[in-house]
């Protein structure tokens, strides 16, 4: 035993000094550099190249490799979510954003920016038929969909659009075509790649309202910013930039303004702010209000759920439990389907994959609905469970004394089952709750998508979260005491009803 | 009254019942007899419509069961019998989230449509003649055995049948309660009820039981009344099972 125990450490330890060896040999044959960005729906920046899925491709992939050489370093990739980039960054889980990152005053306050290497506009985008939308301003009373956390969002929400925020540009553009969102506003490089060829769609006026792309860096990395603003002086004036942006399409006037700034003094680097489409503070009556909107949406979600599962499982678990061999072969293939692959696999598919069969549900239906579906599977569980748990004497008494089957499982199985299935029924439903984060998947503005998007724009993971978190808690506790207190009154009334006849006698 | 006319039965592809025919007259108290396994518990929930029979027929008053029915007819009838048989089990299945008096009531209100003040009435007075008068409002499982067996009773009582099946109903008794219920089940009888008991205490059944019917392997080996089938058993099965009863 200890012997074993021992030869373990010892391999343990030479692995660690393997993995330690060859660590400090690479970190001395090149430094690296490590760079983050999202690659999902990421073209034409970064994105898995659609012929070879495991190699990234894009006009920022090759300006990375560009900059690297420049620098001497090895670049590495970091695959990271657009949403949560920049508290990744300064996490450290790489060196540095590369992913069209805008110089936004709130991202100011928590990083550092290079010096911008790429001038974007926006694009707003209709469908095809539209003749409604021509302009921004023609949107106040519809909705927008956009990338979450982008110039494009914050534009948005400081003229006071509604919008809807994205994960990636596809699910924007699929919303739009499927009528769930009137318009899409996105940088004019997505909307090149995603939204031009598409015969649906059609741009809504020209591009508009002008941006930069910046490098983004941690706070008191000035000798990596020194080195990479050095370096991509060296591309723009080389050429290479240029090279590349022609590659991809991307090389306008806009472009070449900026490389003309190059040769402007300094303080032209400061003109970057020119470009800032926001100076939105954090204002905490407007986020605990938005807070508060997203907990109603969270329990609307919970509770609407709830009601599909709790009457949709009895069935399941009847027929499952009584039901001829083919009613019990569909329940278990319902049951072990829901059970088996993941609630945020399932939404993606009823949000995104019904449309095809022309069922196209708003998010928070699709939310409900599909939380519903899925906890009916097991709330059929906890029905069976308790079911099978009521002794066959029980329905054997209810027989003999002439009652049907519907009346033994009415007046007889169901109260006892009811009182059995009471407790895993209440652990479901607060699990129920905390669930409905995953609709954060399909852009519904539930409560952890409020956190993340808040949060994103603050910075303020710690106190949000502890915000949130009460939230949630306001929101189960006191279903679990109601439940609690149910079983107790259920326990109590045989007592008591004893200790008064106890008494009466 | 009962009659029995070669009934089977069978569970995956074993005989349990092999053809009995019997009778069982009005008033009277059969008692069933043999070791386990013999089918005597079978035979009783074939009786009260619990197991379905493949051969024969069951008859009860003017409620005809015969295997060869069609489901749904069938079924009507297994509905039409159990309001003739009530049935006493022998681990008696009290529903445990009813009081004692909602024990009793519960078929009658339900299944009869009697209204509740008029079955709570009628409960009442079970329970007073069973001396439970002062159980009604407990729980059954605050109960002790004896008490439990008289709601089920009770309970069984309340839907007026006219025959009255009991399995193994001293099992959970100790000897002076088994006699008072001797004296019970005696009382059913002279009061109009038809009563067939089963039981492995021979001791019980003498003085209970009018006639005696004693089964082996499905079968009936040997049926007749009770003094004479303890004083001259025909069989030998039948002596062989008395010699070691004893």
């Amino acid at each position: 035993m200890t012997k074993s125990i021992r030869c373990l450490c010892g391999a343990l330890a030479a692995l660690l000094l393997l993995t330690l060896a060859t660590g400090s040999v690479r970190a001395q044959e090149q430094p690296v550099l490590r760079w983050g960005a999202d690659p999902s729906g990421g073209a034409p920046y970064v994105f898995a190249d659609p012929a070879r899925p495991d190699e990234y491709i894009g006009y920022e992939k090759e300006m990375v490799d560009a900059l690297a050489a420049a620098m001497g370093r090895r670049p590495e990739f970091v695959p990271t979510d657009w949403e949560t980039i920049v508290s990744t960054l300064q996490r450290g889980s790489f060196d540095v954003i590369i992913n069209g990152l805008e110089p936004t005053a709130d991202r100011a306050r928590q990083i550092n920016f290079s010096k911008p290497y790429y001038i974007f506009q926006l694009q707003l985008t209709v469908r095809r038929e539209d003749e409604r939308i021509h302009t921004l301003a023609d949107c106040r009373q519809r909705t927008v969909g956009t990338l979450g956390n982008t110039a494009a969002s914050r534009l948005l929400a400081q003229e006071a659009i509604p919008f809807r925020s994205y994960a990636d540009p596809v699910g924007a553009y699929r919303d739009l075509e499927l009528r769930r969102i009137d318009a899409v506003l996105m940088d004019v490089p997505m909307e090149m790649y995603y939204a031009r060829q598409n015969p649906r769609l059609k741009p809504a006026g020209a591009p508009f309202q002008r941006g930069t792309y910046v490098v983004g860096l941690r706070k008191g990395d000035d000798a990596l910013k020194a080195q990479v603003d050095a370096a991509i002086d060296k591309i723009m004036r080389d050429g290479t930039l240029e090279r590349i942006l022609r590659k991809w399409n991307l090389w306008d006037d806009a472009q070449a303004e900026l490389r003309a700034q190059l040769e402007a003094p300094p303080s032209a680097s400061n003109s970057n702010t020119a470009f800032d489409l926001t100076n939105a503070t954090f204002n905490w009556p407007e986020a605990i209000l938005r807070l508060t909107r997203a907990a109603c949406v969270t329990v609307l979600l919970a509770f609407g759920a709830m009601l599909i599962a709790l009457a949709l499982g009895m069935p399941l678990a009847l027929g499952q439990l009584k039901g001829a061999k083919w009613v019990q072969s569909i329940c278990t293939l319902y049951i072990e389907f829901f059970r088996g692959t993941p609630v945020l696999v399932q939404l993606l598919f009823l949000y995104f994959g019904l449309p095809a069969l022309g069922i196209a549900l708003p998010g928070w239906l699709t939310a409900l609905v599909g939380l519903g579906l899925n906890y009916a599977a097991y709330e059929s569980q906890v029905y069976r469970a308790a079911l099978e748990a009521i002794p066959r004497g029980q329905w054997e008494a209810s027989y003999s004394l002439g009652m049907t089957p519907v009346l033994a499982f009415r007046r007889i199985i169901l109260p006892q089952a009811f009182r059995i299935a009471l407790p895993p029924m209440t652990n479901d439903f607060v699990s129920l709750f905390k669930d409905t984060s995953v609709a954060f998947a399909i852009s519904v503005w539930e409560l952890a998508t409020a956190y993340r998007e808040l949060a994103n724009a603050t910075g303020q993971f710690m106190l949000l979260g502890v915000i949130v978190s009460a939230f949630y808690l306001l929101m189960s506790l006191p279903m679990a005491h109601l439940a609690r207190r149910l079983e107790r009154r259920l326990q109590r009334r045989q007592t008591v009803a004893a200790v008064q006849a106890e008494v009466a006698a | 009254m009962i009659q029995v006319a070669g009934l089977t039965k069978r569970a995956g592809g074993t005989q349990i019942l092999r053809g009995l025919n019997f009778e069982v007259a009005p008033q009277t108290v059969l008692g069933i007899i043999g070791a386990s396994g013999s089918g005597k518990t079978t035979l009783l929930r074939c009786l009260n419509g619990l197991e379905r029979i493949d051969g024969g027929a069951i008859e009860c008053d003017d409620v005809r069961l015969a295997a060869e029915l069609a489901p749904a007819d069938y079924q009507r009838r297994v509905r039409a019998l159990r309001r003739k048989v009530g049935t006493v089990f022998q681990h008696l299945h009290l529903f445990p989230h009813l009081s004692v008096l909602d024990n009793i009531i519960e078929a009658p209100v339900h299944v009869l449509r009697v209204p509740r003040t008029e079955a709570e009435a009628r409960a009442l007075e079970l329970l007073e003649a069973l001396g439970l008068r002062s159980a009604a409002g407990r729980f059954p499982e605050s109960l002790s055995g004896g008490e439990q067996q008289r709601v089920a009773i009770a309970r069984a009582l309340a839907m007026r049948p006219s025959v009255l099946l009991f399995d193994e109903p001293t099992s959970a008794l100790d000897p002076r309660r088994s006699a008072e219920m001797r004296a019970l089940l005696r009382r059913f009888a002279a009061e109009g009820h038809t009563l067939v008991v089963v039981s492995h205490a021979l001791s019980f059944l003498i003085g209970l039981a009018d006639s005696l019917l004693y089964m082996e392997g499905g079968e009936i080996v040997e049926r007749g009344p009770t003094d004479q089938l303890l004083a001259a058993p025909q069989d030998a099965r039948t002596r062989d099972f008395l010699q070691q009863a004893k």
